[in-house]
């Protein structure tokens, strides 16, 4: 298992479009993703899940994951996150 | 044969088909608890409606992308493992399981402050509908097996109800509740489909394929009619679609009487769907656009670019003059996300103008955003409840500050912007003359004058008979108001319903009225009667009506006038 924080900077934060993107991005993984947000902690392959963590421009989330590629989706997801746009 | 009368009739025509009575689905869950050994089958069971759902939604997504978002939620790993969990370790079966998910998840999207996750609320009970209705083997469609011609009846209609009707075969709806501004009641005026609402226990009157003539005209309801009134009410049915269509061939021909006096036909609108069925019924323009929609359908204060989008985008549409009436909250419209406090008369509170005078910076932003539209067209601007002189002149001074704001960032704006009033109360009708001096236009708005006027309220049932614009102190008041624009050579509009009364229409003319404004679907039969009118008598008929001292002598002098032309 591993985890990465990370800061979202983008106006929307991980909401609408932006929570939807990363769900589909997460899915190229084979490992389990989890994102937490203080004491909330969300299935990243969930949109459920994700919409409810109410993470907003600003946030420090952190990424775990946990599974064969669990070293690369980290990384990837984190800079995703940290490169979002909208 | 059984033959029922009606009061609502919310949208206009006569149609007959058969009965279809929706049947309200009963979606509940089943709570009955498993035994160890059923939780495999549950979890089969519940795997398999998700399966099931997301193929329906797949041929829906092809349509409609809203039904690929739906997908992505009913293949959810967070409802799949939790509904399992709920299954394997509480013993609850699939129906109950799902439920409990659904109403906890759609409970907090709800109760986060947030308007998009309010929508994924309504998308998560819409998904968890459809996987129930599997679950229970029962079909997702209440509409489903319509295929002739049909009369809809139900209790009440929502547009997630709606939205799955197939209108190939529907040909009116009757329902239990529901008033004229209901969801069906808007919908069925829009799609032109007679509808009567408001029928209290009529789904007891009726079964199946029961043959039902809706009479919206006559406001009645027919029930297996006898051959000879079927016949009659084909024919009638034929002879109003045959009129409907005489009326709509003026539609682009000018509201001139036979001796040449033109008047403009404008609607009254709300929001943008309202502003293109203007333009498309032959709308001369907008009298009333109420900008209170913006606000009370919003869940905050809608900011300067929202409504500078809608104010722009309403202009562009209709290409003609739009009066937009600033925001008329108050009495008995009131914000959710706003605080009113409690008043004894609501109505003689704090209201309209008073409010956007006093909350200047509401007020600015709406100001800045009309001026901001008026570049794109000719936008007008009224304010709403004036008693004085003085606050059409404090109102002015603010939107002289917006001007100088924008002017100074260099934001272009329409400078010589007409600004006019309602004129809705006795007081303003008093100082009419003044009033006209100051304004661009007036617009007289007969419902809040009737009101007014007479000191009755218009939504209390027991003085309902008393609420009549008809009584002559009304009648003198609009002449007065149409004398005094016209001394000082401005444009007097009325935006009330009485404006597309067919009885108050002769008087009006002759009175003077320059511009009617009403709901677009009026205007096509305004338009005709206004052509076969003639001026001249009108004008004879309004002095007349102008010295009478009763209502049922005003009525015999309107109805003998109207007499005489058949």
């Amino acid at each position: 298992m591993v985890s990465k924080k990370v800061t979202l900077t983008n106006k929307t934060g991980l909401h609408a479009r932006p929570a939807s993107n990363l769900v589909a991005f997460v899915k190229k993984f084979q490992s389990t993703v989890t994102i937490i947000n203080g004491e909330k902690k969300a299935n990243a392959a969930s949109i459920i899940n994700v919409l409810t963590l109410g993470a907003k421009q600003g946030t420090e989330l952190e990424i775990v994951a946990d599974g064969a590629d669990e070293a690369v989706a980290v990384e990837e997801i984190a800079k995703y996150i940290a490169d979002l746009k909208e | 044969m059984k033959t029922i009368s009606v009061t609502k009739a919310a949208s206009k025509g006569i149609v007959m088909g058969k009965a279809f009575l929706v049947v309200q689905q009963n979606l509940e869950a089943d709570k009955k608890l498993i035994r160890d050994s059923e939780k495999e089958i549950e979890v089969k069971k519940f795997e398999k409606a998700v399966k099931d759902t997301v193929a329906d939604l797949q041929v829906l997504a092809k349509d409609n992308e809203i039904f690929a978002a739906h997908m992505d939620v009913a293949s959810d790993p967070d409802l799949h493992d939790s509904v399992v969990d709920k299954i394997n370790n509480e013993l609850k079966n699939a129906q109950l399981a799902l439920e409990e998910y659904i109403d906890a998840t759609v409970e907090m999207f709800e109760n986060l402050d947030d308007e998009y996750l309010r929508e994924r609320a309504a998308d998560m009970k819409d998904v968890g509908k459809r996987i129930m209705c599997h679950l229970k083997g029962i079909r997702s469609n209440p509409f489903e097996g319509i295929n002739e011609e049909t009369i809809v009846i139900a209790e009440d209609l929502a547009p997630s109800d709606t939205a799955n009707m197939d209108f190939k075969f529907v040909r009116g709806f009757i329902t239990e509740g529901g008033g004229v501004t209901s969801h069906v009641a808007i919908m069925a005026r829009n799609r032109e489909i007679p509808a009567i609402v408001g029928v209290a226990g009529f789904r007891s009157e009726v079964t199946n394929n029961d043959y039902i003539i809706l009479d919206a005209l006559g406001a009645k309801i027919i029930i297996n009619p006898d051959e000879r009134t079927k016949q009659e009410y084909i024919k009638k049915a034929e002879e109003y679609k045959e009129m409907k269509a005489k009326l709509e061939s003026m539609n682009g021909l000018p509201a001139t009487t036979v001796d040449g006096r033109t008047v403009e036909l404008f609607a009254n609108i709300g929001n943008i769907p309202d502003a293109e069925n203007a333009v498309a019924k032959g709308a001369e323009g907008v009298g009333l656009f109420r900008s209170e929609f913006l606000y009370m359908e919003n869940t905050k204060f809608p900011t300067e670019e929202e409504q500078f989008t809608t104010y722009k985008a309403a202009v562009e549409t209709l290409k003609k003059p739009v009066i937009i009436r600033t925001l008329d909250i108050g009495g008995d419209k009131e914000l959710s996300y706003y605080k009113f406090d409690v008043e004894e008369n609501p109505f003689l509170g704090w209201r309209a103008i008073r409010i956007s005078l006093d909350l200047k910076d509401v007020f600015k932003t709406q100001l800045r955003a009309l001026l901001r539209a008026s570049a794109y067209g000719d936008i007008r601007i009224m304010y709403p409840m004036i008693i004085s002189v003085e606050e059409f002149l404090a109102a002015n001074e603010i939107l002289e500050e917006c001007k100088q704001e924008l002017r100074r960032d260099s934001i272009p704006f329409n400078n010589s912007i007409q600004t006019g009033i309602m004129i809705e109360t006795p007081a303003s009708v008093m100082c009419s003359d003044d009033l006209a001096r100051e304004v661009d236009f007036f617009s007289i708005g007969t419902n809040d004058l009737t009101q007014y006027l007479l000191a009755v309220d218009r939504g209390n049932q027991k003085i309902a008979k008393m609420y009549n614009s008809f009584h002559p102190a009304v009648m003198r008041a609009i002449n007065k108001v149409i004398e005094s624009g016209h001394k000082y050579g401005k444009i007097v509009g009325m935006c009330g319903e009485f404006a597309s009364d067919e009885k108050a229409l002769p008087v009006l003319l002759g009175m003077g009225l320059d511009e009617f404004s009403m709901t677009a679907t009026e205007i096509a039969s305004t338009r005709y009667n206004v052509r076969n009118l003639n001026y001249k008598e009108c004008q004879k008929l309004a002095k007349e009506i102008c010295i009478q001292s009763t209502i049922a002598e005003v009525m015999d002098l309107i109805n003998n006038f109207m007499n005489k032309d058949k």
